[in-house]
């Protein structure tokens, strides 16, 4: 909980109420290397709102599409709802809207005018196309130069198709480029150009993003046949699709995504048997949970805590190779230091190894220029300021950070972009790193109460039917399993705020609400990690005192008053709907079946007030109909009763002043499209009746 | 706290009628604890003042505000506009408010739009019940946290009269004798002999027997109020 309080004054201060939103993030965000704004992204998500949702995306993940494919999602990692259930399918639901909207469908936003200086980016993969999208958007001229023939970096040049279709990455490239990046590709810098040339071409600056492209190879005897594959350049012959031959019998080296990738392509190939061999136990190999376990689900055989000591190659083929046991990986420190039993060596049969055992820079990029390597034979770097020994030239990405993901390249490349704006800019390099306060784990009371929700499962593939092919074996969410899954989000942080200055102490948040949240001490005080913004309080508070931090509360009713001020002239019905289970086609008012009647779908009927039922009656409502879930379907427990008891309220209050009670009308149904359809129905025919 | 009731809503509306610019103006205190006169519930009469003045053909022009309490002065500075820019300002406060507002504005109409109704406390979420009368002169050391002077229809002293019913008043037979419940609780703690003592007349003039009562607080009070 925020230790300061909030008035309405420093409400009436704040340039928009979702500033609110950025006191505290929530976990998902915090943990999220780039920061996107997921509950933000998800709630539009949920609503249907796909466009909204990927420029909030892309706001801060220019390779949203990419993400939605490979991410390792810290963010369903740091998910409060681990706490609850299962955590929200965040990547899939980015993936859907992602792909759904495509390049096109997101909003560019250029800079004004693009007039700063040129820089120079060396590598178009993420992290290199990250930061000329930020040097663009400040009005920089980038220009990428690549040395593939296309953009994207490892996405496009590795990963395989089967994980991340060549077209995915390109929805990413060309929204990227849109925003004034250019873009040269089959150049190599160092080979066909050097850096230097680059700054005396008119580049003030210059950003060697390339990553690590090169694979490691163990020097053991026999590592110089030639059916013993590096596994980059493998994988990128697949990626290119270059005719590859495959042996019957392949032994990937290596405990790591990219040695499952190997694999997993090899089966693909058409190989008899694939195996692959690591020092780490189970428990200890890097790769990916769910990568190993696909792996072995496409029948590769993982052979644990082996050290390859030689490959045995007779009659010019490779036979086997010889390895050790590994007695223990990492040491005391926990660091990479691994032992060997020479006395416990076995042989494991193979025609072909793959070595997927890392991969390392190619510095070939510093050929015939200024920029040094230290005496550990890696660039020259400051990570505070992203400089090389060079001032004006700058790296970013795996080439200076411990391998990551693409969405860690993201966020350095960003960093390495702000780091160049600032030295163009004349100004000191010095980057705030700071984040604000996280919100922390729900408490378990709290979890109790919250309604359980079964996460989305994704349709896969059969191994057996997918191991033959690079197709894609995860399919992509639908429209309304996206925003239904969205849907289980518990909006962390976006709940109620007390305005210390106008709560009056009476006790009602905390003996309304479902979650027992609220505690009253001098004022009420909610605790931001605990609520989980029904909006119940909200609409209860006599004194007007709790606002929400993530939705304007008044917006509804203007919503209504715009909404019945273009309806001139007809029958103007109303309706206020439950839309946690309302089909996306109906939030986005693409569903006409239901004629003359003005729909507003709410995350919940919680946050429906008497004065928005009175307020419609005002803005000039015929009649008014609520169409509640029963208890069982709504998004939080009580609130069926709760909003029965604010209609009969309004009803009283309409009576009073004159104004059939029996023009607000009720419904509790299911919440799906037909109970709400039915109910509509129900209300319109019940209208006309009174009409005539 | 004091409970206020909303009057009912053709009372205020008749109340109205000289004027078209109202200002609602709820109470942060008492009335917004007991869930009748806060800012939401100002809202929504305005709500219903403004959809009644089209049929009715009033023309009126409202508008909601809140502050803290309408029983001290300094709170009135935190109000949006002035109640000087409205025809009438419909307090939700209870009585106190509506004067005490009055008297800060003496250009204003300040009319109430609540009834004020007894000094209670909530006993059940919605649910207020009356314990105390405001007598000025209290007696509860006596009867044991009952007071008879509230919750005795007769505000006997020495009671129960004739009117005692099985543990309920003549009056209503909803309604607990005061002097009953008194017994009871004397009786549960073991200290009936106070029963035995009869007390001597009250002195009304305490309550509103000698007029309008006034609290001066020396060591707080200002010269000049000390005087008058």
């Amino acid at each position: 909980m925020r230790d300061c309080d909030l008035t309405s004054r420093e409400v009436a201060s704040l340039s928009s109420a979702t500033d609110l939103m950025e006191r505290e993030w929530a976990p998902c965000r915090n943990g999220c290397p780039v920061h996107a704004d997921v509950r933000t992204y998800i709630e539009l998500a949920a609503q249907g709102r796909w466009q909204e949702s990927i420029d909030v995306i892309r706001g801060r993940l220019p390779f949203a599409a990419v993400c939605g494919r490979i991410c390792h999602h810290p963010c369903e990692a740091n998910c409060r709802r681990n706490d609850v259930d299962d955590p929200i399918a965040i990547r899939e639901v980015k993936r859907f809207v992602a792909e759904f909207c495509r390049s096109k469908g997101a909003t560019v936003n250029k800079a004004a005018l693009q007039d700063k200086a040129r820089v120079a980016v060396i590598g178009a993969g993420p992290a290199g196309m990250s930061a000329a999208l930020e040097l663009a958007k400040l009005g920089y001229r980038p220009k990428v130069f690549e040395k593939f023939p296309v953009a994207g970096g490892i996405s496009a040049t590795a990963i395989p198709k089967y994980r991340l279709p060549r077209d995915v990455v390109q929805i990413d490239v060309d929204w990227i480029l849109a925003h004034g990046v250019e873009m040269q590709t089959n150049i190599e810098v160092g080979k066909d150009k050097t850096i230097d040339d680059l700054l005396a071409e008119g580049f003030e600056a210059a950003l060697i993003a390339t990553g690590l492209a090169k694979s490691n190879v163990l020097p053991i005897p026999g590592s110089d046949h030639k059916r013993v594959l590096a596994v980059m350049e493998f994988l990128t012959k697949v990626a290119f699709d270059e005719k590859v031959h495959i042996g019957n019998d392949v032994l990937v080296i290596g405990g790591g995504n990219v040695a499952c990738d190997a694999a997993r392509v090899s089966v693909r190939l058409g190989a008899e048997r694939v195996r692959m061999m690591c020092l780490e136990n189970k428990e200890e190999m890097p790769a990916w949970e769910w990568e190993a376990r696909e792996a072995r689900e496409e029948g590769i055989d993982i052979i644990h805590r082996r050290g390859p000591v030689e490959i045995v190659v007779e009659d010019e083929q490779i036979k086997k190779i010889t390895a050790r046991k590994v007695t223990r990986v990492f040491d005391e420190n926990e660091r990479f230091n691994p032992q060997y039993d020479d006395t416990d060596v076995t042989s494991v049969g193979c025609d072909t190894v793959i070595f997927a055992i890392g991969q390392m820079a190619d510095y070939g990029f510093i050929a015939n220029s200024n920029v040094k390597l230290d005496n550990r034979g890696r660039l020259e770097f400051n990570p505070a300021t992203h400089q090389t020994n060079e001032p004006k030239v700058f790296a970013c990405g795996e080439i200076v950070t411990p391998p990551g993901s693409v969405v860690e390249a993201c966020a350095n490349g960003q960093r390495g972009a702000k780091a160049i704006d600032m030295y163009l800019s004349g100004r000191k390099i010095d980057i705030d790193d700071s984040l604000p306060p996280v919100i922390d784990k729900i408490a378990p009371g709290t979890a109790e109460k919250v309604i359980k929700t079964k996460r989305v499962s994704v349709p896969t593939e059969q191994p057996e039917k997918r191991k033959k092919n690079f197709d894609v074996f995860e399919h992509t969410l639908e429209a309304d399993v996206a925003a239904c899954e969205a849907r289980r989000c518990m909006n962390c942080g976006a709940g109620a705020e007390v305005l210390v200055d106008k709560c009056a102490a009476c006790l009602t948040c905390l003996r309304v609400c479902p979650f027992d949240i609220p505690k009253v001490t001098d004022v009420a005080r909610i605790d931001s990690t605990l609520c989980q913004a029904c909006g119940i309080c909200i609409a209860e508070c006599p004194a007007n005192a709790i606002i929400p931090r993530g939705w304007d509360k008044d917006r509804l009713k203007s919503a209504t008053t715009e909404a019945l001020y273009a309806a001139d002239g007809e029958l103007k019905i109303v309706a206020y709907i439950c839309g946690h289970r309302a089909p996306t086609v109906a939030w986005r008012g693409e569903d006409h079946r239901i004629a003359g009647v003005k729909q507003f779908y709410l995350p919940s009927m919680a946050r429906l007030k008497v004065s928005d039922l009175l307020g419609a009656f005002e803005a000039g409502a015929d009649d008014v109909v609520v169409v509640a879930c029963a208890e069982d379907a709504e998004r939080y427990p009580q609130t069926a009763a709760r909003i029965r008891k604010r209609v009969n309220q309004a009803c009283d209050l309409l009576s009073e002043i004159g104004i059939d009670g029996q023009r607000l009308k009720m419904f509790e149904v299911a919440g799906d499209a037909d109970s709400i359809r039915t109910a509509l129905d129900q209300a319109l025919k019940e209208v006309e009746k009174t009409v005539s | 706290m004091i409970i206020t009731e909303r009057k009912p809503f053709d009372e205020i509306l008749e109340t109205l009628k000289p004027y078209t610019k109202v200002l609602v103006l709820g109470c942060g205190g008492c009335a917004t604890v007991c869930l009748t006169g806060g800012e939401k519930q100002a809202e929504e009469l305005a709500s219903q003042l403004r959809l009644v003045s089209g049929p009715k053909k009033l023309d009126l022009q409202v508008e909601f505000d809140s502050i803290t309490r309408q029983c001290d002065r300094e709170f009135a500075e935190n109000l949006k506009q002035s109640p000087d820019n409205y025809d009438c300002v419909l307090s939700m406060a209870c009585g106190v408010g509506v004067q005490f507002m009055s008297q800060l504005y003496p250009d204003v109409p300040f009319l109430p739009a609540m009834n004020t109704t007894f000094y209670g406390a909530g006993v059940a979420l919605g649910v207020w019940e009356e314990y105390c009368h405001g007598c000025g002169d209290c007696v509860l050391a006596l009867t044991d946290g009952i007071c008879p002077v509230a919750r005795c229809s007769k505000s006997l002293v020495n009671g129960p009269c004739g009117g005692t019913n099985d543990g309920k008043c003549e009056v209503s037979s909803d309604m607990d004798c005061g002097w009953y419940l008194i017994y009871k609780r004397l009786a549960e703690k073991g200290k009936l002999d106070q029963f035995r003592k009869i007390q001597p007349p009250k002195d009304w003039r305490k309550d509103r027997g000698a007029g309008v009562r006034r609290m001066i607080l020396k060591e707080m009070v200002e010269e000049e109020e000390c005087q008058a």
